[in-house]
Parts: structure tokens; sequence; C-alpha cells
């Protein structure tokens, strides 16, 4: 990459926080003051894997975090909750102090000119932060003239950012009427009310709807077209598989895979193929072994009933499975493939899901994400399209999954796509 | 300058949403007001039976009400840091090039606006019972005023900012509350107390500025309560002041 166009570059950033006790398991590695959602994620982060990254009291959120961000991108950070994303990007917008090593943003070192760098950045918490008891347009003039900018300057910028995030209808009403999608589309407004050069959002659309979510993929990328680096974090896997330009994966403190999402799905070779067996309780026992001595299988994992397994071409090695079942007597209640997800490479990164993760948090942004992420993130042309219409795209994510079954003719599945690959009991692949 | 500027931006900000909050206005206008109402009555009959010194009881007691509208004024920007850290409005403030003091005293002076309009009610009020108004010494008075409610705001924002959950600091802030104004002789003189007392009471803050309060409602501008007061409450202020940039500055991350 051309050092000229780097918008955002760290270099081995870390920082640690003094562990909390088990009492106040509030404000994990994540940083402290976060939504209830984001406390109750640091309380199971820290009950679950608690005294992983610790060492003598102290916990290590963010462990030697390089990276490089083009100007114009769109940058994203895709990891499960408490792996350090937040703290990065606490780190990189000069709300928390780094420990070692450094960072720029725009052109100036984030340690030691946070004047400088705050004045070209905007940053959206995942708390947004819009004051309830003020319309719109009060906010967003306001949050102009903090930059320093006059009220004579910020009032039409109000209107065309108003305009732009179609919030004009209601930039005269109190923020505390308007739905979710409307308020993070006011806290968005308020990031870029100053016209920064990089936007940083933290999880932007968690808790919203699918349709609000696809809105603002929409509104992101239009900023994106704008000229706007945008650097976001997520843990869900088709919003970083359809917004991001590049990713990086993050799991405790640290970049465990880089690229862009094609790329990174390429370098998990092959395709997966989920078998649902018709008697799990008589067949699974016999279908295992007898798939593993096939050469084009990869790895196979089993569980709830459940075969999960990876070959080198899922077009050629779908017919051959079925025949090969149905020779042993081995009945199928659904067979489907899928190429590599986002989840995979996480998989193969960290041996865990991200999805186990994400059923952990809210219950109906995790369903939601299982749901859609799965195919979408599957099939790289229901990607694009997606892409390029993202006002669709959950109709674009389920009608890829149709078209994924089509094309692999018997893939038939009685339990919706992608319902039963993602469940929150599924296990951990065994590897 | 442009510290000047900004604290403008986010009094104008704070004072708006103040305002917009009825209930927080009717419950800060009503409370000094029915401590006139039901307190003087009570003293009233006290002088009466002989158990307080004689002359107009509004006249000891509402310069009394006066500090602890101070008092308690000050506690209400902390409740509101606790809220708007957990709404993310101190991180958007932080991430701009605002200036850290003003997004810290910008509320205050809101409040201390706020504050010198119900004092000026609960006077209004008291004159029309009988309180004697002596406008230099008020003046005065309300620069101690001004001087207590800063002390309190950024003790009880630093406060917020350091216990981060509404319970822990609504807990630690009634746990103050009570000894500090039993401690204090707002309700009763502290003279009326024991020994021990009167010397726990030197190290009150608020008891300086209510025996302050009661000279200078009387009209004397000297006088060493009046003295003690400004010794006590000015370094008190720029100390609470300074600890509560420094805590702002590093702890809401």
């Amino acid at each position: 990459m051309n050092p000229m166009d780097t918008i955002i570059t760290t270099t081995d950033l870390r920082k640690s926080f003094r562990a909390k006790g088990t009492g106040a398991g509030r404000g994990g590695p994540e940083g402290p003051g976060r939504g209830e959602g984001g406390q109750q994620d640091g309380r199971s982060q820290q009950d679950g894997r608690g005294g992983r990254d610790r060492r003598g009291g102290w916990v290590e959120a963010v462990r030697g975090v390089s990276i490089g961000v083009a100007a114009g991108e769109v940058f994203g950070f895709l990891g499960p909750n408490g792996a350090g994303k937040t703290t990065t990007l606490r780190m990189l917008t000069t709300l928390l102090p780094i420990d070692s090593g450094t960072a720029t943003v725009a052109g100036f070192d984030v340690a030691s000119q946070p004047r400088q760098v705050r004045s070209r950045i905007g940053y959206v918490s995942q708390l947004g932060g819009a004051d309830e008891l003020a319309t719109g347009r009060e906010n967003l003039i306001l949050q102009g003239r903090l930059y320093g900018d006059s009220r004579a300057q910020v009032a039409p910028r109000a209107v065309a950012l108003a305009e732009l995030l179609d919030l004009a209808e209601f930039a005269d009403r109190r923020v505390s009427t308007y739905s979710g999608g409307q308020r993070r589309r006011l806290d968005i407004a308020l990031g870029i009310v100053h016209e920064p050069e990089v936007l940083f959002l933290d999880e932007p659309t968690t808790g919203l709807d699918p349709q609000s979510r696809a809105n603002l993929w929409d509104h992101i990328r239009g900023l994106r077209d704008r000229g706007t680096t945008v650097f976001l974090t997520t843990h869900y896997l088709e919003e970083a598989d359809v917004l991001c330009d590049r990713l990086m994966i993050m799991d405790h403190g640290q970049i465990v895979a880089e690229g862009t999402p094609r790329a990174l799905k390429q370098q998990v070779a092959g395709d997966a193929i989920l078998i649902t067996l018709r008697q799990p309780d008589r067949d699974a026992g016999r279908a295992g072994p007898v798939l593993r001595q096939q050469p084009y299988v990869r790895e196979l994992s089993a569980e709830d009933g459940q075969l999960r397994l990876y070959v080198d071409d899922g077009g050629t090695a779908l017919p051959e499975l079925i025949r090969l079942l149905d020779a042993e007597g081995i009945g199928l209640r659904s067979i489907a493939m899928s190429e590599p997800t986002l989840d995979d490479v996480f998989l193969r990164q960290t041996g865990r899901s991200l999805r186990e993760e994400g059923a952990s948090g809210p219950a109906d942004s995790a369903a939601h994400d299982s749901v859609a992420g799965s195919p979408a993130a599957g099939d790289p042309a229901a990607s694009d399209s997606a892409a390029s219409d993202s006002a669709a795209s959950d109709s674009a994510a389920s009608d890829s999954a149709a078209s994924d079954s089509a094309a692999s003719d018997s893939a038939a599945s009685d339990s919706g796509p992608g319902g039963t690959a993602t469940g929150p009991g599924r296990k951990e692949m065994a590897r | 300058m442009k510290t000047a500027r900004d604290i403008g931006l986010l009094f104008q900000r704070y004072l708006i949403q103040l305002l917009r909050n009825p209930v927080w206005l009717v419950v800060g206008f009503s409370t000094p007001i029915l401590y006139l109402a039901l307190f003087t009555p009570l003293l009233r009959h006290l002088v009466a039976a002989g158990g307080l010194p004689g002359g107009n009881v509004l006249n000891l007691f509402l310069p009394g009400i006066l500090s602890l509208l101070a008092f308690a004024s000050g506690i209400g920007p902390g409740f509101n840091t606790v809220f708007e850290l957990k709404a993310g409005v101190i991180e958007r403030f932080r991430v701009t090039p605002a200036s850290r003091f003003a997004i810290l005293t910008g509320p205050i002076l809101a409040s201390m606006l706020l504050m010198f309009v119900f004092d000026a009610v609960v006077v209004a009020v008291g004159t029309g019972f009988g309180f004697s108004v002596h406008w230099l010494g008020l003046a005065v008075l309300a620069v101690l005023l001004g001087l207590l409610m800063i002390v309190m705001a950024a003790f009880s924002i630093a406060t917020a900012l350091t216990t981060k959950e509404i319970s822990g600091f609504a807990a630690l802030m009634n746990g103050i509350n009570l000894p500090v104004l039993l401690l204090a002789g707002v309700l009763l003189p502290i003279s009326l107390g024991p020994a021990w007392m009167r010397v726990l009471a030197h190290f009150n803050p608020l008891y300086y500025l209510v025996s302050a309060s009661r000279v200078l409602a009387a009209g004397t501008l000297t006088g060493p309560a009046v003295w003690q007061a400004f010794a006590v409450l000015v370094p008190l202020c720029a100390l609470v002041l300074a600890w509560a940039t420094r805590v702002f500055r590093r702890a809401v991350a």
C-alpha cells in the first residue's frame, strides 16, 4: 500500500486494564461506559474466559495490533464481544490513552497530537449519545459548533445532512421521539457534521431491525463514495462481508486474519457441506467413518445429528455424497452446500465459531445475524448483489439461499435457510 | 477564548436541557418553598417556647435555606453526569476538540444560574413573610453560595465519573448528605449542640457558608464568619475543580 494513501496506521498497539473484581464485571476490556447489552457482554466475557489474558491482575485487552487503513475505504474490525475491537477504536479516537505502540490518524500522532486528530475524525459510539430533549437539528448545530464553526456555517450543513440521511422530516422533533433507525442515522450525522476525513463507527447496526440495518449500510456506502474513510467494528458476519472493503478479524486482542472479505474466504479452501440425517440416533455413528474414508472429505465434524464437512469442490462432491449415503442406507433429511463464510475463516483461525458469540448476545439480533449471515456470506454472487442493492439485502440473502439450494439440485432443507446450520447449540469443529 | 466559547455553548445546551425537564423544574422550585412553609411555623413555636433566641425566625432560617439550596444544586450535575455517561453524551463531547474544562464547567454554570433564580424566588417569598432584605449582604452571600455550589458540583461530577453507576453514586451522596446537613446548622443553629458537635462542624464546608449566610443576611459584611467562609471556600473550590478536571481527563475512559 502506498503510504501516501494510508490514513490510519498503528504499530504494535497495546492496552491493558486493571482486572476488576468478580463482583464488578462491568466494563471489561471493551471499556466501561457502555449500554446494558455491552455490560452483559463484558460480564459474560469475563466470566467465560476470565483469566485468559490476565497477568498479575491486569487484563490485556489489545495485544499488539498493527494496521493500515487506506483513505476512502470501509475498513472493518470483525470479532466477538470482548475481542478488543472497541478498545482499539477508543485508542484511535483519543478516548483512551495508549499503553504502548504508536497510532497515526489523518497524519497526526494520536498520543501527542490529540487535538489535531479530534478535529479530523468523527466518532459514533455504540451508545450514540444525542441529546434526547433537543431536536435533531439542535443536536447537529451544537455538535458542529463544538468543532469551532459558527452557527451560520453549521446551519446549512445540518440541513444538507438531514437531507442526506433521510432525517429532514423530523429534524425539528425531539430525539426522544425517534425510532432506533432514525436515531442511529442522527448519530452518524452528528459524527460527520464537521466533515471529518475519517469516521469511526462502533457496532453501528447493533440492535437495529433488518430493514434499518440494510438502510444504514446504504448510507455508510454513500459516505465512502463521498470520500470519507469509514472504520467500523462489528460482530455481525454479514455486515463485515457485505459492507467492508477490507477487514481484520480480531480475537483475544490480536489480529488473526486480514484482507478483503473475498480473499479471506478464499483462504479457507473448498466448500462446506452440511448434512442433516433423517435418523441421527441410528445413523450418526455410522455416517462419520464412511464419510471420513472419502479422499475428497478434508475435515468433518458432527453434532446434534448434523454433519459438517469440508470438501475441495462442493459441486462434484455433493452428488457423490448423496450416492454414497444412499448406498449405505443412511437417510437424509437435508444436504446443503455453502462456500466458506467469514465464520469459517474465524473458525479456522481460532477454533471457535463467531456465531456462538453472537448467540450469547441480544437474542433477536443474534438470531437475525445467524440466519441472514450464513447464506449471504456463503455466496459471493449474493454478496455482490446485496452490495449493489442492499435495500433488498434481506431478500437477497434468502434468494441466495434459494438459488444455492436450486443449484445443488437435491439440497432440500425443511428447516429454513441457514437455520439449522447456525443454532446456538452448535459445537465447535473438531480439529 | 476558545474555552470561554466552549463553556458558553455547553452552558446554553445544559440550560435548555434543564428548562425542558418540567418535573425537575417543579421539584426545584417547590422544595425550598416547602421548607419555608413547613419549617418556619415550627421554628416560630420553638421561639415562643423559649428554645430559640427571639427575633424573626425567617432572618435566621432563610439564609440556611439558601445554603441548603446551594448544596443540593451541586448534586444535580453529578446525577446528570452518571446519566450522560451511560447515554454516551460525554463521550460524544470528549471526542470533539471542545475544551475539557468547558465540558465540565458548562453544566455547572447553567445549574448555578438556575440556583440563583430559585434563590431569588425564596427571598421574594420570604420577604412577603417578614424576611428583612439587606441587598449588599445578599450580594456577597451570592458569591459564597456560588462557590459552595461549584465545590459540590465538581465533587459530585468527579464522584459520578469514578463510581459510574447510579446506585453507587446515589448511595454515596445520600451518605454524605445527612451528616453534612446536620453538622452545618442549616435547620437549627449548631450553637445549640454539644461541644464535640461544634468542633466537628468546623470540618464541614457547609457550616462556614451557613454561619456566614446568617451574618450577611443580617446586613453585616465583615466579621469572622464572613472571611472564614471565603478562606475555606475559595481554596476548596480551586482544589475540587482541579481534582474534577483531572478525573475528567482520565476517568471517563
